[in-house]
């Protein structure tokens, strides 16, 4: 009896030296190892597909995609009608002017997509532990919301553009022109996606419900838009030309004014002020949203 | 009707931080009136207009509904405390008469107190009180069409928010026969009846639909909502 324990009892001295438990074949990772910004990237990459659905399940493709085609049937209208009757009834700037509505559907509803459900399921401090900064998540986030948006855009811009180069007939010099409207256009869509993505984004942040969410983004477009009405109603010169100022979906369209000279809004000469407005508008939302990211976990 | 369940509906509707989003809208309009009777006294018709079209009963009425009409049952079902309601010996038409008179309640008081100051400056007192009965008259319709959404779909605000947007906004702006099912319209023909002369807002709707339309949208809502919940199924988060 005394044998067998002995011939497993580890001796005293050696034990510490030759114990080996199991070698179930741990590494340590060699490959090689991407930077922060790669990562950041990806969050980037990951949520512009997020926003239209893709890579999820069909569900969340519907409202994208009817949004898409909504504003996809608006382009096939203007090029239509461009074609047959060889003119302009809308052009880029109307286009994105005349989806207003779904467009603001479209970020009130991508936004609490990109930030909210993060915040309901918890998985922000799985990101945090990993190199990709707060700061970045935030810039990532945002960047996203807002290229979707111009992508939504610029998309049906360009099948206008196509259209729009086939059935003009002024030569090199009516497809130049049709070029540099197409640009403005591009540049009325970057507008619209960097003012509209900062504010919906950073409301997003703030609710971890994306019903909330979703409501209050529509809720702060809707309720600004009577203010500017009224204020237009009872103000003298000046506050009829700053007034728009309060209401996003205004400001875009003076912005629009002041850059590109289509319709709009009356702004008189603050056509800067409009600018400042906008820059200003952008600013503080991206700092708050830091400011958000900085506390939250 | 059950005051148990009132009461307690009351308790969290007004308890919750989401309550807080009712408070500016009502603060605006007062607001706007006030800063509109000081600068401009003479062009009333005007700002007034537009205060109480534009901000009253297109923006502040159908939001405060939505938000209030969701709230009521879709913040139990979200959280899951629905269970404890519908696991008691109650009818389910209790259960929902209970939360409708509370919602209705809630966005009667938040509403008609800005639009009836809106219209006692604006206009006269009796088109103030005018407009309390146009609320009181929108109030019932959207609440008891949202109380419904929020049975029907787990996403009622968006659905909510759709209708208020889309069909009341942009539709009935742009085809005008779409005003027949526009709750908005029914509001304002009450509104404008009971107010009398001078007429700010104008409708298509007469006073007789609009009160057979409302009588409509409230008791096919409060039916099938009390039907919706008499079959009501516990299901997790949606993806």
């Amino acid at each position: 009896m005394s044998e067998v324990t002995g011939s497993y009892a580890a001796p005293a001295g050696a034990g510490a030296t030759a114990g080996v438990i199991h070698d179930i074949g741990y590494q340590r990772y060699t490959g090689r190892r991407l930077s922060r910004r790669y990562s950041a990237l990806s969050m980037y990459t990951h949520s512009v597909r997020t926003a239209y659905g893709l890579g999820r399940s069909g569900k969340a493709k519907i409202f994208p995609f009817i949004v898409v085609g909504i504003v996809f049937a608006v382009a096939v209208i203007a090029v239509v009608l461009r074609s047959q009757f060889g003119r302009v009834f809308i052009n880029y700037l109307q286009l994105a002017d005349g989806v207003t509505a779904p467009l603001l559907l479209f970020v009130a509803v991508i936004a609490p997509e990109l930030v909210s459900r993060d915040l309901r399921a918890h998985t922000l401090p799985l990101y945090f532990s990993r190199p990709i900064s707060r700061s970045d998540y935030a810039f990532a986030k945002y960047a996203a919301a807002a290229t979707a948006m111009w992508l939504l855009l610029a998309c049906p811009m360009l099948l206008m553009y196509i259209g729009g180069l086939f059935s003009q007939n002024g030569g090199f010099a009516g497809a130049w022109r049709e070029t540099t409207e197409f640009l403005q256009g591009l540049g009325y869509a970057a507008i619209f996606g960097l003012i509209y993505a900062a504010i919906s984004v950073l409301i997003a942040s703030l609710a971890s419900r994306r019903a909330v969410a979703a409501g209050a983004i529509v809720g702060v477009f809707l309720v600004t838009a009577p203010v500017v009405g009224v204020l237009t109603s009872f103000g003298g010169d000046t506050l009829q030309k700053v007034a728009p100022l309060l209401n996003p979906v205004t400001l875009v369209q003076g912005l629009q004014v002041w850059l590109f000279g289509g319709n709009g809004p009356d702004i008189g000469s603050f056509g800067p002020l409009y600018g400042a407005v906008g820059v200003a508008l952008i600013g503080v939302c991206l700092m708050l949203l830091l400011a958000r990211y900085r506390r939250v976990s | 009707m059950n005051l148990t369940v009132a009461r307690i509906t009351a308790r969290a509707l007004l308890g919750r931080r989401r309550f807080l989003l009712l408070v500016p809208l009502p603060i605006l309009v007062i607001g706007l009136t006030i800063l509109a009777k000081a600068v401009a006294p003479d062009s009333a018709d005007q700002w007034g207009l537009a205060i109480i079209n534009g901000l009253g009963i297109h923006v502040l009425l159908p939001i405060v509904a939505l938000i209030v009409g969701t709230a009521v049952l879709g913040a139990e079902i979200d959280d899951g405390t629905i269970v404890h309601i519908l696991a008691k010996p109650l009818h389910r038409r209790e259960i929902i008469l209970a939360k409708l008179a509370v919602a209705v309640a809630v966005t009667v008081v938040v509403s008609a107190v800005p639009m009836f100051i809106a219209g006692a400056v604006a206009v006269s007192p009796r088109y103030g009180l005018g407009l309390v009965v146009g609320c009181v008259i929108g109030s019932l319709a959207y609440c008891s069409f949202f109380v419904l959404l929020s049975l029907l779909t787990r996403r009622p605000v968006l659905l909510g928010l759709l209708y208020v947007l889309l069909w009341e906004s942009l539709l009935t702006n742009l085809l005008s026969s779409t005003r027949v099912l526009s709750v908005a319209h029914y509001s304002i023909a009450v509104a404008e009846s009971v107010g009398g002369s001078p007429h700010l807002l104008t409708t298509r709707v007469s006073v007789p639909l609009a009160l057979v339309m409302t009588g409509v949208f409230t008791l096919v809502g409060t039916l099938l909502a009390i039907d919706r919940l008499r079959s009501f199924t516990l299901t997790g988060e949606t993806s």
